[in-house]
Parts: C-alpha cells; sequence; structure tokens
C-alpha cells in the first residue's frame, strides 16, 4: 500500500516537474542579473519553455500549465494582465499545428524552428499591447528580446533535456 | 435509474464541449483580464497585490545565489578598481567638505529668512529603504519588485528614490511585497519641472529608455543640459527631488535622461511624504487619468 502511495507521490510530482521548472525559469528570468545584462533587455523563457515542453511532453504540458505559466509571469510584471497569457497561448496553438514537422528532429532544426514561432508570438503580443495602450511600443526592445531569447535558447533547453532525461519517466 | 443515466451523459457531454473549447475560453479569460485591468478597479489592484505577493517568494528565494554570485563579481570588478577610485573619492571628499560647510551656513540662513517672512515649511519626509527582488523593463513594462516588510507607512503613488534620483513611484502595495513603476514605464506620468527655469511639466514614460517630458509651454526654452526635478504639484510628492537631465530636445519631443541608473538598482528609498490626504493621492491620479485621455 505504502509504496503504490510513493509510486503515486513520485508520478504526480514528475507530472508536475515540467511546470515547476518552467515557473523557476520564469523567476530566474526576472531576477537583477545586473552585472550580466542591462534591465532593458529581457529574455522570454516561457516562450522558451513552452515550445519545448509541449513539443516533447504535451501529455503533461496541457494547455492549462501554459494558461497557469502566463498567468504567474503576467502577475510578476506590470504589463496588462493577460498579455503573457495571450501569447503562450498562441504558441500553444502554433506549435501544436507544427508539432507533426518537428517530430524527431534534430536539435538545430528545432532551434530553426523556435526562431519563427517565437517571432510571431512575441510580435502578436506587442501589436495587442501596443492596441491596449493605443501606442505603439519599442519595437527595438522587442527585437533585442527576440535575440536574446534566441541566443538563450540553447542553455534552457539543455537543462530542460536533463530534466526530461534524468528526472521523468515515460510513464509520468 | 433512466434519468440518472440522462444526467450522467449530460454531465460528461459539458465536459466534453468544455474540453473542446477549453482553448477559446481560455483566450476569452485572457482578454477578458486585459480589460479589467485597463478598467483599473480597487478590486483589481487589491487581487493583483495579493498574487504579487503569492508569487514574488519564489523570486525572493532564488535571489539568494543570484546574489552572492553577483556580490563576487561586484568585489573582484572594484578591486581592480580600488586605487584609482581611493584617488578619486579623496578628492571628492575634500570637495564635498567644502560643499557641506557652505550648505550648512546657507541652511541656517535659509530658516532665518523664513522666519523673518513667516514662509510655512513643508513637511519632512521620511524615507523606507527596500530590497529589489525582481526587476523588469522590456517593451511591454518597466517595473521592479521590492520587498517593503510589513511597513504599514507604503502607499500606492508614494515616490521611490535611489541615492542618485527618482526611480518611480508605488503601484501596487502588498503585505510584504510591493510593485514599483518606473520613470520609463508607459503607465507612468510624474510631475517635474526644470530646475532653474521653474518650467513645470509631466514626466511620461512610453516604455523607451528616456521618458519623455510632456506639458511644457512651447514658449518655454527648454535646452539640452537641463536639470529635472519633481515639481511637488499637488503636495503629493516633495518637491526639488532629483529625476534627470534634459538629453534630447527637438520640435516633436523633449526626453530626458534618468539621474538613477535604472539598470542597476539594487536597494530603493520609498519616500513617505506625510500626505495632506488620501484625497490628494486620488486627486492627481485622477488629474494624470485627465492628461493621459
Amino acid at each position: 500500500m505504502n509504496e503504490d502511495w510513493d509510486e503515486a507521490l513520485k508520478l504526480s510530482i514528475q507530472k508536475m516537474l515540467p511546470l515547476l521548472t518552467s515557473i523557476i525559469w520564469v523567476a530566474l528570468s526576472y531576477m537583477p542579473f545586473d552585472f550580466l545584462l542591462p534591465t532593458n533587455i529581457h529574455a522570454n523563457v516561457a516562450v522558451i519553455c513552452v515550445y519545448y515542453w509541449v513539443l516533447h511532453r504535451p501529455d503533461v504540458f496541457n494547455l492549462f500549465s501554459v494558461f497557469f505559466l502566463g498567468l504567474f509571469e503576467d502577475v510578476l510584471t506590470s504589463a496588462p494582465l493577460g498579455s503573457s497569457i495571450f501569447q503562450l497561448l498562441l504558441l500553444y496553438v502554433l506549435v501544436g499545428y507544427m508539432v507533426k514537422y518537428f517530430n524527431g528532429k534534430s536539435f538545430e532544426l528545432l532551434w530553426l524552428g523556435f526562431l519563427p514561432l517565437a517571432f510571431v508570438v512575441m510580435f502578436a503580443r506587442w501589436f495587442v499591447v501596443s492596441i491596449y495602450y493605443a501606442d505603439f511600443l519599442p519595437f527595438a526592445l522587442l527585437m533585442f528580446s527576440f535575440l536574446l531569447t534566441s541566443a538563450v535558447y540553447p542553455l534552457v533547453t539543455l537543462v530542460n533535456v536533463g530534466i526530461q532525461n534524468k528526472l521523468m519517466t515515460d510513464e509520468a | 435509474m433512466k434519468r440518472r443515466r440522462v444526467l450522467f451523459m449530460q454531465l460528461s457531454q459539458i465536459r466534453q464541449l468544455l474540453k473542446k473549447f477549453a482553448l477559446v475560453i481560455l483566450f476569452l479569460i485572457a482578454f477578458v483580464m486585459m480589460l479589467l485591468n485597463k478598467t483599473d478597479t480597487a478590486l483589481i489592484d487589491k487581487t493583483s497585490s495579493v498574487a504579487t505577493d503569492v508569487v514574488t517568494p519564489v523570486v525572493d528565494v532564488l535571489i539568494l545565489p543570484a546574489r552572492l554570485l553577483a556580490n563576487a563579481y561586484d568585489y573582484l570588478k572594484d578591486l581592480s578598481l580600488a586605487h584609482k577610485e581611493n584617488q578619486f573619492l579623496k578628492a571628492e571628499n575634500r570637495r564635498l567638505r567644502l560643499v557641506s560647510e557652505r550648505a550648512r551656513s546657507l541652511e541656517i540662513e535659509n530658516r532665518l529668512l523664513a522666519k523673518l517672512l513667516n514662509y510655512t515649511r513643508p513637511d519632512e519626509e521620511n524615507l523606507v529603504t527596500a530590497r529589489v527582488v525582481a526587476e523588469e523593463g522590456d517593451a511591454f513594462s518597466h517595473s521592479l519588485i521590492a520587498y517593503t516588510g510589513k511597513d504599514t507607512t507604503a502607499q500606492k503613488g508614494q515616490i521611490v528614490l535611489t541615492e542618485k534620483g527618482v526611480v518611480g513611484r508605488l503601484d501596487k502595495v502588498g503585505q510584504l511585497y510591493s510593485k514599483i513603476l518606473m520613470i520609463t514605464d508607459i503607465n507612468s506620468r510624474i510631475p517635474v519641472m526644470i530646475e532653474n527655469t521653474r518650467v513645470r511639466g509631466i514626466l511620461a514614460g512610453d516604455n523607451e529608455l528616456n521618458p519623455k517630458l510632456v506639458f511644457t509651454p512651447l514658449s518655454a526654452n527648454i535646452q539640452e543640459g537641463d536639470r529635472v526635478v519633481t515639481s511637488g504639484v499637488a503636495g503629493v510628492f516633495p518637491a526639488g527631488l532629483p529625476v534627470g537631465v534634459v538629453s534630447h530636445v527637438s520640435k516633436r519631443e523633449i526626453r530626458v535622461l534618468p539621474f538613477a541608473d535604472l539598470n542597476k538598482v539594487e536597494y530603493v528609498k520609498i519616500v513617505s511624504f506625510p500626505l495632506e490626504s488620501q484625497e490628494a493621492l486620488s486627486e492627481t491620479v485622477v488629474v494624470e487619468e485627465a492628461v493621459n485621455e
């Protein structure tokens, strides 16, 4: 009986791992790392996490995980509440459509595939928030964020691969 | 038995329907959230403050090793510059001693003259220091989250400074953590004036690196290099707090380079200026909203 409980608990934790690690990644991205980068440039790691987990483990990282991650990011920032949720849900839809093309592809191709998707969703958020404020937000900062997001993609993905391979089983 | 089956089927159908339309529903929730956010009601404000209190401890826990890393980096960087900096600080110290003496005599003279003119001096402000836990600056918003603890003097709208100048104002005050809207954020509006000419205006952020100076008279002769300070209009902020320096003047816009290094804010001071009343604050918010419109 106890073993069953242990197993169930283990599985539940494993199922939560993608969301938990994504939350930690998002929290890390908002920490004051001034010695590394200026505050004005921010990597959108939530986009990387959603892309990775929806592509590799859509069974444990579902629509509600995407929504919750977006909500977490929205609460942490001063951007309009719901804008990050919108961005991540859009990515969820796009990755859902593209998943058949990405299946079994190499890391480099997945990285390449990430670039247009990340740009589209970040631009969509920029557009929606610009409408919200009835004023165009600085596009240059968006582009810097996009470039930085593309640059940190391998690092975030590497950690996510490690978590998936070392800490998660196929049953989870 | 039959009825139960019907009910069961209906529930499962509803569940299936919900599953089918979950994506659409969640998209709708996101848009409704944005619309509710736009209304800026007290309920949204309160909910957002509570949510910040719930979410921020995650960052606060993670920040400890990051701070150690940052401090080690700063230590090594400072070490290489220590000798040069020491020479500079010694020279600056000599200069500041002279300035301090001069300031002291001016302060005495000022008090005597104020007494002669029967001038009522504004109330002194209290400063509360808070540690920055999270920071954010991109195309969408520019804000900080600071640990204000159980300080009851922290209120929405209070101005936030570093040792160099104004950083922003308190936007959402939670039980332990408060969100600070930086002067560069698109929602930030601060009444300011040009220090030497006393020309008043509003410092408006637009998520760019340098905020704009708006609502200044067309005839005002504003030039690059002019110092910008808080004007103290509406009695919400103390007047004369350093904000920045005019960095760009053109026919279309005037930009201000903030004195405070907004890229590197570790600790902030929250100016708990004795407000006449909470109405004064809400009055400013109403004025700013009118200005925004």
